[in-house]
């Protein structure tokens, strides 16, 4: 078990690099993140005497929501802002972003870089707009407004098509996106009456997708029959507040919550699919990442000031 | 910050009220499928004089029936406000429920919010529904003042103990007397009191005029005794008979105080004592759509909240920004306001205290023009306003009332179409 204290700042994001196994950067906000700046940890693990050192730090006005490691150049990672604003950031450098998009109109809430095309990412943002961008040009390249009637929390690729994407809301639906076209191509109440905070795509089935909400549950949806979920997962006391499937493990994912715990699920199992629960940390856990590298390994960090980096029991077994 | 706390708030309580509620059609809505009333007419002296709250009340029954074509074995709970009869009007009520053929497996019970009783029990229906007690339920209100109203209705014996107590004493008041309290406390003059009378007698009266009565209104057959010639006979009752096309400012300013010799409220500036029903079906979307049952509108949420009982009248003004932070909505969004016009003082300081557009309310008239038998008024209301809103392809729509002994209530619906 690793731990590093984000002094001063409330742990939101994080994501291990994709390109290197002890690497990890987090995106963190000051006062909760109500008000006041933000900041970005770019840290490397199992190096100096409490196995965890800071590489960068990066401050900003207003509080970071997200943050997402470039597929194709090793050293940058974006950030999504309170300002509404999307940072670009090279860790060759010491200070400021080598790029800054100020588009959206409110909280950004959610950044992820392509990982297919490797050339595009995507934000979503309390403005209800979806915005698609190129760190090769200042504006955005399409953006998404006219669909969701509420905040975007998540927006995140398919793992099987470049150009598509989904889109988690607080209008209670998950959408579908094809890049090419300018409207979504499914929308799925997925939690009716409810926000939908999280969503994450199976990595190894391409129809298959996992969304989380202030209604305590996750559901497993299979998108060619998303009249009903495959599978709704109980458990937490309080909102989910983010999912992500093991990029090793069809059946595995993780979710973490305002109920202060991080929970392992195992959807192959019809009845009981909790594996683990993990209640170390003393404040809402808002992000969660799986090491790409080292199978079992998952970061959490949450608004106790903490980032904990280690593999749960249950993956050891 | 606010907006960021109050979100991190939404998603602990996991109550977006924002979301979903309005604008957003799920199957598990509670929506309205029949919305139905009699005829609003002057007690002991219009159509319903000599008709019992308990054929009013089987008159909507009926209707609801026939209207909707339910199969009557699906219905499961009825509720019915009612204020003045005997018994809290439990019997009767359930006597006309099981004449009008509603199955003896529905259950039944009579509810007194006072003023607002057909809407509570709406809302009780409403609420049962929302929570898989029942499927399909009724939600009702009626009022025979004919026979119901005078001095009977207070008790003969109060405690001295409870009503040492000031708040509790305000309770006994005249409701003319809290009108007074309401118009002298807020500064409503006696002149803005008669042009918003005035006003409710030109809005009814053009739609009545227009027909836009005729959608909510059932005819109703019943025995009639000409007052002249002491003949009894059977009419067809399908048009509210208080409404005063020439009223004016003017002539309203004429009439004599009825509460205090120096006070403002005037029976013309109050509302009509009548007779009348009212009777909403309702069920979520999904059994709507599983019975093919066209949809209304839908029942969004509802708030009361106590006021201080001697300016009873101040209740919307309290009840509606309760329901409204609670939906996600502001007061410009809502399209119609019905707010119950007790009393033009009242009805006047509650729009004036919100900052509501006075076109956005009572488009048809309020109470002072249509009367106001107490515990249909609810009921009554959401056909009144539902039937507006979808001929005006308008969406969202608040109905409030002050309430007896110091409360407000309102609710909001969202019409479809």
């Amino acid at each position: 078990m690793l731990k590093f204290r984000t002094q001063g700042y409330n742990g939101y994001s994080l994501q291990f690099s994709p390109f290197i196994e002890n690497k990890i950067a987090c995106a963190t906000s000051a006062n909760f993140g109500l008000v006041g700046n933000g900041r970005l940890f770019v840290l490397n693990t199992g190096v100096g005497p409490e196995g965890v050192e800071v590489e960068r730090i990066y401050d900003t006005q207003d509080g970071l929501f997200d943050c997402s490691w470039s597929e194709i150049n090793e050293n940058q990672l974006v950030t999504a802002s309170g300002d509404g604003s999307i940072k670009l950031w090279d860790i060759k450098l010491t200070e400021f972003p080598i790029q800054n998009w100020h588009e959206h109109s409110r909280e950004v809430f959610s950044v992820q870089w392509n990982f297919i095309k490797k050339d595009t990412f995507i934000s979503g943002s309390w403005d209800h707009s979806i915005k698609l961008w190129t760190p090769e040009r200042s504006q955005s390249l399409t953006t998404f407004n006219i669909e969701h009637t509420n905040c975007v929390y998540n927006t995140i690729w398919s793992p099987y098509n470049a150009d598509l994407f989904g889109s988690a809301s607080g209008d209670q639906t998950v959408k579908i996106w094809d890049t090419k076209l300018p409207h979504s191509i499914q929308t799925i109440i997925a939690h009716p009456g409810f926000e939908i905070l999280s969503m994450d795509w199976n990595k190894y089935q391409e129809n298959i997708i996992i969304t989380a909400s202030t209604d305590k549950s996750l559901k497993v949806w299979d998108l060619r029959r998303p009249d009903i979920e495959l599978l709704c997962l109980r458990g937490h006391e309080y909102a989910v507040r983010r999912v992500k499937c093991s990029p090793h493990n069809v059946n595995i994912i993780a979710s973490v919550s305002y109920d202060m715990t991080m929970r392992i699920w195992d959807i192959s199992r019809q009845s009981n699919p909790l594996v683990e629960v993990y209640d170390g940390h003393t404040e809402f856990v808002l992000g969660l990442d799986f090491n790409l590298y080292i199978e079992g390994q998952i970061a959490t960090c949450a608004w106790d000031e903490n980032i904990h980096i280690f593999q749960p029991p249950a993956f050891l077994s | 910050m606010t907006q960021r706390i109050q979100q991190i708030a939404s998603h602990l309580t996991g109550d977006n009220p924002a979301i979903a509620k309005v604008g957003r059609k799920t199957p598990d809505d509670v929506v309205i499928v029949t919305a139905v009333r009699t005829a609003m007419t002057r007690s002991k002296k219009g159509g319903f004089k000599d008709t019992v709250p308990e054929d009013l009340l089987a008159a909507v029954f009926k209707a609801i029936l026939e209207k909707s074509k339910i199969d009557p074995k699906l219905i499961q709970d009825v509720a019915v406000g009612n204020v003045l009869p005997p018994g809290g009007g439990a019997t009767v009520a359930r006597a006309a429920s099981l004449y009008a053929g509603i199955p003896e497996t529905a259950a039944l019970n009579t509810v007194n919010r006072q003023c607002s009783s057909g809407l509570q029990a709406v809302v009780q229906i409403a609420h049962e529904i929302a929570l898989d007690q029942i499927e399909v339920g009724i939600g009702a209100g009626v009022e025979s003042m004919t026979f119901g109203y005078g001095a009977g209705v207070m008790p003969e014996n109060t405690s001295e103990q409870v009503f040492s107590n000031q708040a509790a004493a305000d309770c006994l008041l005249p409701m003319g007397i809290t009108s007074e309290n309401v118009a002298k406390d807020f500064g409503i003059t006696r002149a803005k009191q008669d042009a918003f009378s005035s006003l409710s007698h030109k809005k009814a009266a053009a739609a009545q005029e227009a027909g836009l009565f005729n959608e909510e209104i059932i005819p109703v057959k019943t025995k009639w005794t000409d007052p002249k010639t002491g003949e009894e006979k059977e009419i067809t009752v399908s048009a509210d008979d208080g409404i005063r096309k020439g009223t004016t400012p003017e002539g309203l300013a004429k009439l004599k105080p009825a509460f205090s010799a120096n006070g403002t409220t005037t029976a013309g500036s109050s509302s009509q004592v009548s007779d009348g029903a009212g009777a909403v079906l309702l069920m979520k979307r999904k059994t709507a759509e599983k019975l093919k049952l066209p949809i209304l509108g839908k029942f969004v949420r509802a708030a009361v909240v106590g006021v201080p009982p001697r300016i009873m009248g101040v209740g919307p003004a309290y009840a509606i920004p309760i329901v409204l932070k609670q939906t996600g909505l502001s007061i410009n969004d809502i399209d119609i306001y019905e707010i119950n016009e007790a009393f033009a003082s009242q009805a006047v300081y509650c729009v004036e205290k919100l900052g509501i557009d006075i076109n956005k309310v009572n488009p048809k008239g309020g109470a002072i023009a249509l009367g106001h038998p107490l515990g249909a008024t609810g009921a009554r209301q959401i056909s009144t306003l539902l039937t507006e809103l979808r001929r005006t392809k308008k969406r969202l729509g608040v109905i409030s009332m002050c309430i007896g002994s110091g409360m407000g209530m309102a609710a909001v619906f969202e019409a479809e179409w």
